[in-house]
This record gives C-alpha cells, structure tokens and sequence, in this order.
C-alpha cells in the first residue's frame, strides 16, 4: 500500500533544520521523494511534526533562520490537544518510551496510514509501533 | 526569488486568509463530476473540493521550487538517484527495502537509459532485473 505521510522525529527535525548536520543529505532525499510523490497526486503524502518535537528541536516557525526548513518541507504540525496527550500518556507507559518519544508515536498512529516515522532512534519506534494501533507503521533510519 | 517569496508567503497565510467569490471556466462535465463525486462522500461541497484540490497543487508546487532553490544553494545535498530509491524502498516498506548496493547498482544503470527515472522506477526495474535473472535478493 503507498505511502499515507512520514512523521519527523527530533533528530530528523535537526537533521532538516542544519544543512551542515551529519544526515542532513539523508533527510532531505526522504523530503525530495515525499515532494515528487505530492507533485504526481497532490496531497497524497503529507509530512508531519508533532508539536513536542518541534519544541524539543528547537523549530520556531517564526525565525527567519528556519524559513528555509519550513518551505522544504512544509510540515503539518500535530498539536498535543487533550486527546493526543491522553494517548501519549498510554503510550508512554505502555513503552517507557520519553515524553517526546511518545508524542510521535501518538502522531504515527494518528496519520493516514501506512505511515512512516523517520527516526535514528529505531528501538523506541519498534517498542511504540509495538504498543500502538498502527502495526504496519514504517520504521525508516535517519 | 521574489514570486517565490511571495508564493510562500501567501501559502503560510492561507488558513487566515479571508474568501472571495471567482469565476472559474471549468468543463461542464467536470463540474458535474465535481457534484457527484461529492454527493458520493468525496467533499462536504464542490467549493471545499476545488479549494483542498488547488490548495494541494499549489503546495507540491512550492515544496518542489523550496527543494530546487536549497539544491541550487547546496548542491552537495541533492540527493542521487540511488539515494531515492533507497528512501522510496524504505517509505513503501519494499521487498528490496535494505538492499542498498543492489539499488544503487541498479539506480546507475537505469540513469543511463532513462535520464527522467525516479527512486520507483528503479525500485521496477531492480525487481524485473531480479526476475530475468533468477537472483534471490
């Protein structure tokens, strides 16, 4: 089944945010092929930030320097409302997972599905997908 | 530079922005479709279905002019064709997802035959070469 969105975790929001980061090549071919995807079915695919990373990596939308990050990847924010906090909460507990972690995995099981989470941290994932409604979330490397 | 920013610019204000009535020279068949396809469930109305459609066009196009712009500023990060498919195999959870050398051997080739060919193309292209050639990958 193709592809619903791909969520940024913290070192991927890094990764876009630092064109000198280690990955940064790395997380814009993800970015570059989520693009050509939306430009042969507008909307098919869509990026997604939790609002706990963007808080954890630093990602102001409003600051200049990160203009050039927000027009790469044009990023849909998922706000932490009751709701998305309360499963997070069940998230977290279920997997030890951090407050971060938990909220994007609150935000994979969320997005249009399948899903793919983009994260160097591939234990947590695999714990999180584990734990989550979202059983054929991809779990893609940074 | 300057339509660009202003492309962005109007994008990052869309959710604020006020409404106005347009014209638009549309087939009739189209309209039609547009009416059935929402009565079918597709839209709440034909305006929200016109407006998300040409919304969603609108951003593809943007992202695809931010992505060209950093690559002309940093093009030590466009990423190859092999690099795409790699990532395509990844995000569609591919047979070939992790068979890295092999897309990238295969992502070489086809560049040479077909200049165009995206990360998909090659993920095709591995797999009918795996099949002529019997290889278990």
């Amino acid at each position: 089944m193709s592809l619903g969105a791909i969520v940024l975790d913290n070192e991927a929001v890094q990764a876009l945010l630092d064109v000198a980061h280690a990955t940064h090549r790395r997380v814009v071919a993800i970015v570059t092929e989520v693009s050509r995807r939306n430009r042969r079915r507008p909307g098919r695919v869509a990026i997604i930030v939790p609002t706990a990373v963007r808080v954890e990596a630093g990602w102001d939308r409003t600051d200049p320097a990160a203009a050039n990050a927000n027009r790469i990847a044009r990023p849909r924010d998922v706000p932490l409302d009751r709701p998305a906090a309360d499963r997070a909460v069940q998230l977290r507990a279920a997997t030890g997972v951090s407050v971060v972690d938990a909220c994007v995995g609150q935000a994979f099981e969320s997005a249009p599905q399948p899903a793919a989470v983009v994260s160097s941290d591939l234990g947590d994932m695999a714990r999180l997908r584990a734990a989550s409604h979202a059983p054929d979330a991809r779990i893609v490397p940074l | 530079m300057g339509g660009a920013e202003e492309l962005f610019g109007l994008l990052d204000g869309l959710e604020a922005s006020a409404t106005t009535v347009t014209s638009v020279r549309q087939p009739v068949a189209l309209r039609d479709a547009v009416k059935v396809a929402v009565e079918l469930g597709m839209a709440a109305n034909p305006n929200e279905a016109a407006v998300d459609a040409l919304r969603d066009r609108l951003e593809a196009f943007a992202q695809h002019l931010a992505l060209e712009q950093h690559f002309e500023l940093h093009p030590e990060v466009r990423p190859t064709l092999g690099d795409l498919a790699v990532v395509a195999a990844e995000l569609d959870a591919h047979p070939l997802a992790g068979q890295e050398r092999l897309l990238r051997e295969c992502a070489a080739e086809l560049a040479e035959l077909e200049p165009g060919a995206s990360g998909q193309d090659v993920l095709l292209y591995a797999m009918g070469k795996r099949s002529v050639s019997g290889v278990e990958v």
